[in-house]
């Protein structure tokens, strides 16, 4: 199992690093989401399967047992529960990155709208004028308005 | 004083934040709000580090929940936390202050102020939290708002600069987690007070876990990304100055601290330990001089006002991060100094700025020239700011550039330490070339067709709260200057709790840290053992600590100090951060254990009395539990 979980995170990540390293800013935001779902997947992959038994468990594999547990398992109904620790962060991460996905591609949209562009060599060709931005009365464009 | 009065540093910007929202078009309650919020939160800050220098407890823990230390999320208010959260609440009620006035209403409109305070929350957050996965959180909620804020307005520059930073902090991030989920891996646990525990436990034995040095250089690259350490420096003067000068001001003087205070907070505590020091001490060496060199040409060469202030940002993390790599008490109090009032100046340098913008034409230095004439206080405010940036003696940049340096050099750190002198000197230069083009020099060669435009921007009427923001942060500046002591010794006792991992672990575990024991009894017949402690464990697997976890009446086995070993506590089933007999004779006092039992692990009561702060690295932990990660190796 964590063979195949480490050939996933693998797979996403190898392709991610792929997308991250092109020149249009719609693959490379492609490459940051499966980033984070390769990311996701490295904590899955550490989480572990769930605990054997008490009295055949290894130290090794009682590692992967949830922490509030410890060793003794009270129950024989809990034997098999598995570290939950891991999939709350993992929640915690999706929810983040999903708001995050949200932001980037509304983001990428007004960009493309403004300068025209998503390429990043014409992108770099946008001089960095810092000229007065906040002291020119520039009347504030409702969205949709072209610019 | 009650210690979950600290959740309110975090709370107050939040529910401001919320407040706002809804009457986001009443801009006078938005910046009343706001305004409110920001010195309330500074009020507390400061009075909570007084209570923190003055009493004898050294930190304020609240765990979150009511979970103790090593479940729930503790947060922590120390001096290093309680200042970094003091400076930045004072820069954001400057930078508020700033843009109620600079900000154009429509843009102020969209979502500023909701946004600022929800930011100040992320960074409040990630100043006091004591687990690492919360410390991602924190700097989530940090950077979507810090999102918001880099495209408000929508300037066309912004926008084609904006995907820089963007993407690079959703890549840092997606590292962090990875990060985060492989300390959890191989220590078992993401409470960096927990983690201190283990991870000194295991390099006192030589035994760190296989990884350790590369999981701290994933978190070092993440944290260094954040502060814009060198090679992840470049997209700080490309994004930074795109902004509305207030948002600028705030980006450069809280943002990248945030990243410097997680280095300072993690890294002595948690991997600076054993074969993991010596690499990745050198890293952060490397990485700071490198920094400090790059920074100062980078504010030599740059010819517009905003990018070279951009650069000074990236020279103060430099120093802050080579007072770190020292790794002395008094150089990390140094950068700790450094980094809080490097805060504040550098968000003046910028606000000056900004009134300097209004009265010439552009940032640019070649239309700058002869403003002295017609604005002399403007010019004073700024060099005052200026000087401080370089840190020339009567100014509060000195004290931390001194103590850093001071330190270095008596730690054998001699080429570093001149190279940090050189770019001291090379800061001067810098600056006064920005103050001399901007101010004192001649009059800029104007075409007859932009001289209408330079004079009535000349003559353009000063803006009251922009000059109120700029007054207030140079005479925190200057306060700090004059009369440093009090942020000395707070920065200092920063600076000693860094360096002595014993006290933060004491602080945030319990000196009786027996919290798991303590919420088990209730609903299980069998006590449950702590975090760690497996059956498997004593049944002969690693029989050299066993005893001493499960046995605690028994004296330990070295007992040098065998009068402080067989303590009253009847209750001493779990003696999981008991603290150890110290073996070394010269450090101070002998610990004695709290006589009498807590029932309950106490968050009130972090006790770090100096018994705990003497404790030297590595000697906190001679009855430890069972270690995950030792058994992880093959």
């Amino acid at each position: 199992m964590t063979f195949v979980m480490a050939l996933c995170v693998t797979a996403c990540v190898g392709v991610s690093i792929y997308l991250l390293l092109g020149r249009d800013l719609k693959g490379v935001a492609m490459g940051v989401f499966l980033l984070g779902h390769g990311a996701n997947l490295s904590i899955m992959a550490m989480s572990g399967s769930p605990v054997l038994p008490a009295e055949n468990a290894t130290a090794a594999e009682s590692l992967k047992a949830a922490p509030i547990l410890g060793a003794h398992v009270p129950s024989p109904a809990l034997a098999n529960m598995v570290d939950p620790l891991p999939q709350a962060l993992i929640l915690t991460a999706i929810v983040i990155g999903f708001a995050v996905m949200g932001f980037l591609l509304t983001l990428l949209i007004i960009t493309n709208r403004s300068t025209g562009t998503l390429v990043v060599d014409r992108l770099a060709n946008e001089p960095v004028s810092t000229t007065r931005t906040d002291t020119r009365a520039e009347p504030f464009l409702p969205s949709g308005t072209p610019s | 004083m009650n210690p979950s009065l600290i959740v309110l540093l975090v709370i107050i910007p939040a529910a401001a934040g919320l407040i706002c929202v809804p009457l986001i078009n009443r801009l006078n309650t938005c910046r009343l709000v706001g305004v409110v919020g920001f010195a309330l939160n500074l009020g507390l800050a400061l009075s909570l580090l007084g209570a923190c220098s003055q009493g004898d407890t050294s930190a304020i823990v609240t765990q979150l929940g009511g979970w103790s230390a090593p479940y729930g999320i503790a947060l922590v208010f120390d001096a290093l936390s309680g200042l970094m959260v003091a400076a930045a609440s004072l820069v954001a009620l400057a930078c508020l202050i700033h843009a109620s006035g600079s900000l154009p209403d429509p843009v102020e409109r969209r979502y500023f102020h909701p946004l600022v305070n929800f930011m100040m929350a992320g960074v409040n957050l990630s100043f006091l939290t004591g687990d690492l996965f919360n410390l991602f959180v924190a700097f989530e909620i940090m950077l979507m708002a810090s999102y918001g804020l880099l495209v408000l307005g929508r300037g066309k520059a912004q926008l084609a600069q904006a995907y820089k930073y963007v993407l690079l902090n959703l890549v840092a991030s997606a590292i962090f987690v990875i990060a985060a989920g492989m300390v959890y891996g191989l220590l078992g646990t993401l409470n960096l007070a927990d983690m201190a525990r283990i991870t000194t436990e295991l390099a006192a034995r030589d035994a760190l876990p296989a990884g350790f040095t590369a999981v701290g250089v994933l978190l070092l690259f993440v944290f260094t990304l954040k502060a814009g350490v060198f090679p992840l420096w470049f997209w700080l003067p490309d994004t930074y100055p795109t902004c509305p000068i207030a948002i600028t001001a705030l980006f450069g003087g809280v943002l990248t601290k945030v990243g410097g205070y997680a280095v300072a907070r993690i890294f002595p505590l948690v991997f600076l330990v054993g074969d993991a020091a010596a690499v990745l001490q050198q890293i952060i060496l490397i990485g700071a001089v490198l920094t400090m060199a790059v920074g100062v040409f980078g504010a030599l060469a740059y010819r517009t006002l905003r990018r070279s202030l951009a650069m000074f940002i990236i020279v103060g993390v430099g120093y802050a991060l080579f007072g770190v790599a020292v790794g002395e008490p008094g150089a990390i109090g140094g950068s700790v100094f450094y980094m809080a009032q490097s805060m504040i100046v550098m968000a003046a340098a910028f606000l000056a700025c900004g009134l300097i913008e209004t009265h010439l034409t552009s940032d640019d230095l070649s239309d700058g020239g002869g403003l002295l004439k017609t604005h002399p206080w403007l010019g004073v405010l700024f060099l005052i700011g200026l000087l401080s940036i370089a840190g020339l003696p009567p100014t509060s940049g000195f004290y931390g550039k001194f103590a850093i340096i001071r330190d270095a050099l008596g730690a054998g750190f001699t080429w570093t330490a001149l190279i940090a002198i050189g770019v001291g000197a090379l800061s001067i230069l810098a600056v006064l070339r920005i103050w001399c083009e901007s101010f004192w020099g001649p009059d800029p060669v104007v075409q007859p067709r932009d001289a209408e435009a330079r004079a009535a921007a000349l003559a353009r009427e000063p803006s009251a709260s922009g000059y109120a923001a700029l007054v207030l942060l140079i005479a925190a500046a200057l306060c700090i200057g004059i009369l440093p002591q009090r942020v000395v010794g707070i920065a200092n006792a920063a600076g000693q709790q860094v360096t002595d991992p014993g006290a933060y672990i004491a602080a945030v575990m319990g000196p009786d840290a027996r919290p798991p024991a303590a919420e088990s009894h209730h609903d299980t017949p069998a006590p449950a053992p702590a975090h760690g402690h497996d059956a498997a464990h004593d049944t002969g697997h690693d029989a050299t600590h066993a005893p001493q976890t499960h046995t605690p009446a028994a004296p330990h086995p070295p007992a040098p100090e065998a009068q402080t070993d067989p303590t009253p506590d009847p209750h001493q089933d779990l003696p999981v951060a008991q603290p150890a007999p110290d073996p070394v004779p010269d450090v101070g006092p002998v610990p004695t254990p709290e006589p009498e039992p807590e029932p309950e692990p106490a968050p009130s009561a972090p006790r770090t009395g100096p018994e705990f702060r003497v404790q030297a690295h590595g000697q906190q932990m001679a009855a430890a539990p069972h270690d995950p990660a030792m058994e992880r190796r093959p």
